[in-house]
């Protein structure tokens, strides 16, 4: 009996919350890539202090599930990490901020600079150990992530290679999923989002960034522009946007939210 | 004389085996214990040091490197008690159709079962794009804590379901004669003899649930979503615990102090309500049975 009550009153209590008061707030949803959504959920935070009676909702997933989400209309944006391909021309794209992608290493590793070809080498099975690109006599552990990911896409444009070319060890997910495999691994090479490496190798996490033709990867370089391999972080519409949907990308690519980019290691679009 | 020695050859044996076993249960008992200790030890030493009275009423900021888990801990209460709110009557009713009320070996008996077995198998990620097929397009519910308490709804029932049958099915059936020769209708028998007596099973099903619940990422990444704000209704989105922690040490840098403090008090949640339940199981066998 006891239960019969406490169920009932539980759903009873639900239902009853279930029209939220006032007048229905603007509701907006964005859903997509994991880089982006902390950053999104901090501009969604600052937007609806601003614009009161607004509600932004940040939905992660990756990449691809923003570009399903916006198609199939269960996102009114989509948030990707990269820039859209070819096949994706019905979207439209607006940049919020710029990545970069960097290689990294374990600290303890002797390798300082890799060059493309030992790169490429590397992560398509050739050069299996350390000591063929001027390390310890080691095999190399190759970190590679997971398929849809757009650090892989944008990564394997950088090297030339497809998906099949390459011969991973370890296959992960998040950035800092990929620091945590390579800090755990003196033998291994990975690559991440340079600002989520500067900011763990600053905080005494055993990873070092390599630089690429001799441009170090730092956050200063992609927002100079100088470092090759970066993305830009963008909102996708199906349509031009609109309404609620408009105000917000314009809030997210203006000078307004410039620092709390920044406070997630990316560099804002308003100043590159 | 032949066959005296082979009994003493066997019970020297005997002895010793029996030594061995018992070192062996005794050894895996405490590499158990040891495994739970260094995983609480672990969140103790990460975590404690950003535990505060602020950091469990406050909402997130910065990503969640700041901030608390105040808006998180609500979202995961309510999704939880939606998930239970459907999935303990269902499955409970279910648990005594089983036991009490089909043959064992019935074709109805047999189904259910069979397809209790297989939502058992499926992995949680299916329940997640199920749900939101289900709950978030097709009924339109969007992500919201209600799509993420029903899909858990659905990852709970061949839990508490088997446990109840297998609960209800331990019960002497002496328990049953008795009550229909004192005339007890079957219903009664089921509410005031069956069902009491099945607690402790009946309430470790519940616990098993719980934790898959309150341990479930994939599925709710899906369904209630990534927003960490205090949710307005059940129609609003809102991130759970296990969401929170995962988000936080994979996907946010400089996120692992607030994980561990947050893994800390989903560990501390998970024991309390456990003892809780336990008091509530026995204080019900009590008010309902004299003597077990």
């Amino acid at each position: 009996m006891k239960f019969a009550v406490a169920a009932a009153l539980v759903f009873a209590a639900g239902f009853a919350w279930l029209p939220a008061g006032e007048a229905a707030p603007q509701k907006l949803v964005l859903s997509g890539a994991s880089t982006m959504a902390p950053v999104a959920g901090e501009i969604a935070r600052r937007f609806e202090s601003r614009y009161r009676g607004t509600r932004i909702d940040v939905q992660s997933g990756g990449s691809s599930r923003g570009i399903n989400d916006v198609r199939n209309g269960l996102a009114a944006i989509g948030m990707v990490s990269r820039v859209l391909k070819p096949q994706e021309k019905d979207l439209q794209a607006h940049a919020i901020a710029w990545d970069g992608v960097g290689v990294i290493l374990h600290a303890s590793n002797p390798v300082a600079v890799l060059s493309r070809q030992q790169i490429s080498g590397i992560y398509t099975g050739k050069i299996a150990n350390w000591k063929d690109v001027g390390g310890t006599d080691s095999p190399i552990t190759v970190v590679n992530k997971a398929e849809g990911r757009s650090t892989l896409e944008l990564f394997l444009r950088y090297l030339g290679l497809k998906a099949s070319d390459i011969r991973p060890h370890v296959i992960i997910g998040d950035n800092s999923q990929g620091i945590k495999t390579v800090a755990g691994n003196s033998n291994a090479i990975g690559y991440v989002s340079i600002g989520a490496a500067e900011y763990e190798a600053k905080h005494r996490v055993p990873i070092k960034l390599l630089p690429l033709e001799g441009v170090a990867a730092t956050v200063a370089n992609v927002r100079n522009g100088t470092f090759l391999l970066s993305r830009p972080l963008n909102l996708v519409t199906g349509t031009a946007p609109k309404g609620l949907v408009r105000e917000f990308i314009e809030f997210a690519r203006s000078e307004h939210v410039d620092d709390l980019v920044e406070a997630q290691y990316f560099v804002p679009v308003s100043i590159r | 004389m032949r066959e005296i020695s082979h009994v003493e050859i066997m019970s020297s044996g005997h002895a010793r085996g029996d030594r061995m076993v018992q070192w062996v249960v005794y050894f895996a008992a405490i590499l158990v214990s040891a495994a739970f200790v260094w995983i609480v030890w672990d969140l103790v030493r990460g975590g404690i040091g950003h535990l505060s009275w602020t950091f469990l009423v406050e909402s997130s900021r910065d990503a969640g490197r700041a901030g608390g888990i105040g808006a998180v801990l609500v979202s995961t209460v309510l999704v939880l008690l939606i998930a239970l709110a459907v999935a303990l009557p269902l499955g409970w009713a279910t648990g005594a159709l089983l036991a009490e009320y089909v043959p064992a070996a019935g074709g109805l008996g047999h189904t259910v079962r069979y397809s209790l077995q297989v939502l058992a198998a499926v992995p949680s990620i299916v329940f997640g794009l199920f749900g939101n097929i289900f709950f978030c397009v097709y009924l339109g519910l969007g992500f919201s804590i209600l799509s993420g308490g029903l899909t858990l709804a659905c990852m709970l029932l061949p839990i508490l379901v088997s446990t109840a049958e297998a609960g209800l099915r331990a019960v002497p059936g002496a328990h049953r004669l008795s009550a229909t020769a004192l005339g007890m209708s079957r219903t009664a028998t089921l509410w005031h003899v069956l069902l009491p007596a099945a607690a402790p099973a009946l309430v470790a099903g519940l616990l098993l649930g719980i934790g898959r619940a309150m341990a479930e990422t994939a599925a709710l990444l899906f369904t209630s979503g990534y927003v960490d704000r205090m949710p307005d209704s059940l129609l609003d989105s809102g991130r759970t615990l296990a969401v929170h922690i995962f988000d936080l040490s994979m996907n946010v840098p400089g996120g692992d102090a607030p994980a561990y403090a947050s893994a800390l008090v989903l560990i501390a949640a998970l024991l309390l309500i456990n003892v809780l339940a336990m008091r509530f199981a026995a204080g019900w066998q009590r008010g309902k049975m004299v003597t077990v």
